[in-house]
């Protein structure tokens, strides 16, 4: 017992006190929701638990599966065929294949109905040549799973290509020296070496379907978040609610054990600077081109150019909305509430990455992991959380000092700045930590043997390392704090608008002309960011 | 990087920046000059009409928009520092759910009372009906025999085994036409009309109110059943393919020999700590003002909750029909009744 509080103070420093200070202010909403555990269920578990919870809770696994081994093998392949050959429009290419992720989910949803289904464009097409009209039933659970994991994989494709970027030269030519071929290389080093970033982006991509609720329920697909839905707002019942989103983060915290189990001790570290793959980039010849053009072909078609011929064919018969100046105000404020959320969730990203890294307690360990879940409760159970936070503080205050702030919090968007970061530091963290993991610590511990603090070898040589996997970590928060619908819904203030507010409140009354536009604004601006930022040094030198 | 940033500490000077602005205008002065309306509907022509409000008497509308419940949720959280002045629906179920967490107060207007029939209000006036619409049957005529179709109890006949097209039982217009039956015919009646409608489904609940009628076209079932106003806009769209889905479909209004069709509204209630009590009165008697609760039906298509408003030439056209007068308040009370009944009977 003395031996273990001697090694307290021994490992105790300022920056584990940092850690517990990041950790608890981003763990209120968490705390408020998981303790509804306590509180026990409500009036109608046993309804709930009887009738449908079961099989709600089978569809959301069928889901998660189907769209994480879907996203994969898109992701994963659109990577390596970027990151390993070389084909004119590359540069195009890397880029516009991050663009399906610009698409909200439940607009996908609705692309593909309005393409495929009874009165859609393909049945226009089938008139037009003279076959006889017939629509594809798309709203099912297949359905679902292909419109959710062409939106969604390009998470594993921006964390794998960061990681198929730095695999060093000079282990290809190792294998290659000793008699591996192309593909052997691939499955016995570079997909062994880029686990830590596919994992990372498959928890982000089952983070996100677990979230999902405007596709799903159009499609008439119950899920748990449907379910955790239906039991607040038609059961009335949002203790169970609560409840239920309380058990979904567990479940998650499971999920985060397994992947830590799946990464276990292995070493991902490679010696080399980031960045020296790119020399060595081949032309690809014969059935392999035909490989390449599949690998990116099928994501570009199916999660672009199909919703995005969709939604441009809805536009065509609005004229009105198409470019009005109160739309160009909603993307504005759009673009700089995305922008605040983005370098939030940045910032506290690195900071829990280094704190985590610099504190010595094991038992603060698991903080920084923590911290990283609210990404996995549905948005506006987050949103009741953070009402229900910041009304205790509101309450403090007109209680003891007589100070009406309800204002500052209700009228501002303070506490949706806060919320987002909540929600989307998951999104910040794990390519940063995937990064980090790759780099080691030798460069940083060198500088500390050179006398360096630990904040200036951050500084000085960490963060520099870091800057792709920065990059990649804003615009992933950005694009996902433009498409973020139920937080923004509950927690905005009356004047701020929103593009995917715009695009949601007319989707969803079917009004899908209307929703076009600002989903079309949304996509524009996410591209020019695309096109205006440089992921690491692929462009640079 | 340089600009990212920059662009950030411009978003949090300009979310600071409001609130304090706000406040100091909001408490000082005596007239009040706006008003905050917390909705769920989102139609341009809502829009349109608070413009219109704002330069007839120049109270500003600021207008939050989001789920009903979300912004219950959010007025309960608020409690007494809520700037919420009214709250609009688009069914009645929700104003009373709001009405009996004492987040409403009663509207004192002998305006809005002489307008709107007391079936369309709360018994305390703190809610009102802004517009109705009715849930309907549509049926392709080459496939279905009209003198087949009486009421939605008959639906549940074996006769439409497999024909009958319908969305989920999330959809709220489901839950409101399944609590009128659970407060007509009872529970028990209520389950069994329920799960004969299941196994008299063409096809698993999903997709809008629109996807039933283009299914209906698809021959994928030849009878649904949904909301007038969407009729209106399907047969009007500029979508081709929309409007002949729309007009490929005819119109029944059940329950004529009985308790009439039901209906449904899009109402408004006045938040309980109201800062701007009065203003808020002046804008629900202007939205239940006659050529107001003109331009609602017209361009939406519903019917005006106001009877001395003119119906548009579309509904006319589906001529006059008999609706259920069944207190909208007992829609809220028995909504979760009705939602259960649709778990036990496997409605999904």
């Amino acid at each position: 017992m003395t031996n273990k509080i001697r090694h307290f103070y021994r490992d105790a420093s300022i920056w584990s006190l940092a850690l517990l200070g990041v950790g608890l202010f981003m763990a209120i909403p968490l705390l408020v929701v998981l303790l509804s555990l306590a509180k026990g269920t409500g009036e109608t578990w046993a309804h709930l638990t009887r009738y449908f919870l079961l099989r709600y809770l089978g569809n959301s696994l069928v889901l998660v599966g189907g769209v994480g081994i879907l996203s994969t093998i898109l992701g994963v392949s659109a990577a390596w065929a970027v990151s390993r050959y070389a084909f004119p429009g590359r540069e195009l290419v890397v880029k516009l294949l991050y663009l399906p992720l610009a698409i909200p989910t439940y607009i996908m949803a609705y692309a593909y109905v309005g393409f495929l289904g009874n009165g859609g464009t393909l049945v226009r097409i089938e008139e037009m040549i003279g076959l006889s009209p017939r629509g594809i039933d798309f709203m099912n659970l297949g359905g679902l799973i292909w419109v959710l994991a062409l939106s969604l994989y390009p998470y594993v494709y921006a964390s794998c290509r960061v990681a198929f970027s730095g695999l060093p030269a000079s282990l290809r030519s190792a294998s290659a020296l000793l008699g591996a071929s192309g593909r052997r290389y691939f499955f016995t080093v570079a997909l062994p070496l880029a686990t830590p970033a596919i994992v990372g982006g498959v928890f982000l991509v089952t983070m996100e379907v677990l979230n999902d609720y405007g596709a799903a329920k159009y499609y008439g697909i119950n899920t748990f978040t449907t379910g955790i839905f239906r039991t607040w707002t038609a059961l009335e019942d949002l203790r169970s609610a609560t409840y239920l989103a309380a058990l979904l983060i567990l479940f998650v915290l499971v999920a985060v054990y397994l992947s830590r189990l799946a990464r276990g001790r292995r070493s991902f570290v490679t010696q080399s600077v980031p960045g020296s793959e790119r020399s060595g980039r081949m032309v690809a010849r014969g059935w392999r081109r035909w490989l390449v053009v599949v690998a990116v072909g099928t994501p570009l078609f199916f999660g672009l150019a199909l919703p995005l011929g969709q939604l441009l064919w809805w536009v065509s018969g609005e004229p009105a909305w198409g470019i009005s100046f109160s739309l160009a105000w909603v993307g504005l404020q759009s673009l700089l509430v995305a922008i605040a959320a983005a370098v939030a969730c940045l910032v506290l990203a690195l900071a829990l990455v280094f704190l985590s890294r610099w504190n010595q307690l094991d038992v603060l360990r698991p903080i920084s992991k923590l911290s990283v879940i609210g990404y996995a409760v549905p948005g506006a159970i987050i949103g009741i959380g953070t009402i229900g936070s910041s009304q205790l503080i509101v309450d403090f205050f007109a209680d003891n000092y007589g100070w009406r702030i309800g204002y500052l919090f209700y009228g501002s968007s303070l506490v949706l700045l806060y919320a987002y970061a909540f929600r989307f530091l998951a999104v910040a963290y794990h390519p940063l930590e995937a990064h980090c993991l790759k780099l080691g610590k030798p460069l940083a511990e060198a500088a500390y043997l050179l006398g360096d603090g630990k904040l200036r070898a951050l500084r000085k040589i960490e963060l520099p390392l870091l800057v792709p996997a920065m990059v990649s970590s804003l615009f992933l928060v950005f694009v996902d704090t433009l498409k973020e619908l139920p937080l923004t819904l509950i927690l905005k203030p009356y004047d701020l608008n929103t593009l995917s507010i715009a695009a949601y409140t007319y989707a969803e009354d079917e009004q899908l002309g209307k929703a076009a536009p600002p989903a079309l604004l949304l996509i524009l601006l996410v591209a020019i960011v695309l096109w205006s930022i440089s992921f690491g040094k692929e462009t640079k030198r | 990087m340089k600009l990212f940033i920059l662009f950030a500490f411009a978003a949090v000077l300009l979310s600071c920046g409001n609130p304090s602005a706000e406040s100091a205008t909001e408490r000082d002065g005596a007239e009040e000059k706006t008003v905050t309306l917390y909705t769920h509907r989102h139609y341009d022509v809502d829009k349109e009409i608070y413009a219109a409000f704002e330069k007839e008497t120049g109270i500003e509308v600021k207008v939050v928009k989001a789920g009903a419940d979300e912004l219950i949720q959010k007025m309960e959280a608020e409690g007494d520092q809520s700037p919420a002045d009214l709250l609009l629906t688009v069914d009645a179920g929700r104003l009373v759910r709001a009405h009996e967490k004492g987040l409403l107060q009663p509207i004192t207007s002998a305006a809005v009372r002489g307008t709107i029939p007391a079936y369309l209000r709360a018994e305390d006036d703190s809610w009102v009906g802004l517009t109705k619409r009715a849930r309907v049957i549509v049926y392709h005529p080459d496939r279905v025999d009209t003198s087949k179709l009486s009421t939605y109890e008959a639906l549940a006949d074996p006769e439409w085994k497999g024909r009958i097209l319908v969305r989920s039982s999330g959809n709220i217009y489901n839950q409101s036409l399944l609590a009128s039956i659970v407060a007509h015919v009872g529970e028990d009646a209520a389950k069994t009309w329920a799960e004969g409608m299941v196994t008299n489904f063409a096809r698993r609940p999903k997709g809008n109110d629109r996807d039933q009628v283009k299914a209906i076209l698809a021959g994928e079932g030849d009878l649904a059943v949904i909301n007038t106003y969407y009729l209106g806009l399907l047969r009007n769209a500029t979508d081709e393919q929309s409007a002949k889905a729309g007009n490929a479909v005819k119109i029944f209004f059940p329950n004529q020999d009985g308790r009439g069709t039901h209906v449904n509204v899009s109402g408004i209630g006045l938040a309980k700590y109201a800062p701007h009590a009065e203003a808020a009165t002046r804008l629900i008697e202007y939205l239940a003002s006659k050529p107001v609760q003109e331009r609602f039906a017209s361009i939406n298509y519903e019917y005006p909750a106001n009877p001395k408003a003119e119906i548009s030439e579309e509904l006319k056209s589906w001529g006059s029909f008999k609706e259920d007068k069944l207190p909208l308040t007992k829609l809220g009370a028995m909504n979760r009744a009705a939602v259960m009944t649709f778990d036990v009977a496997g409605w999904e």
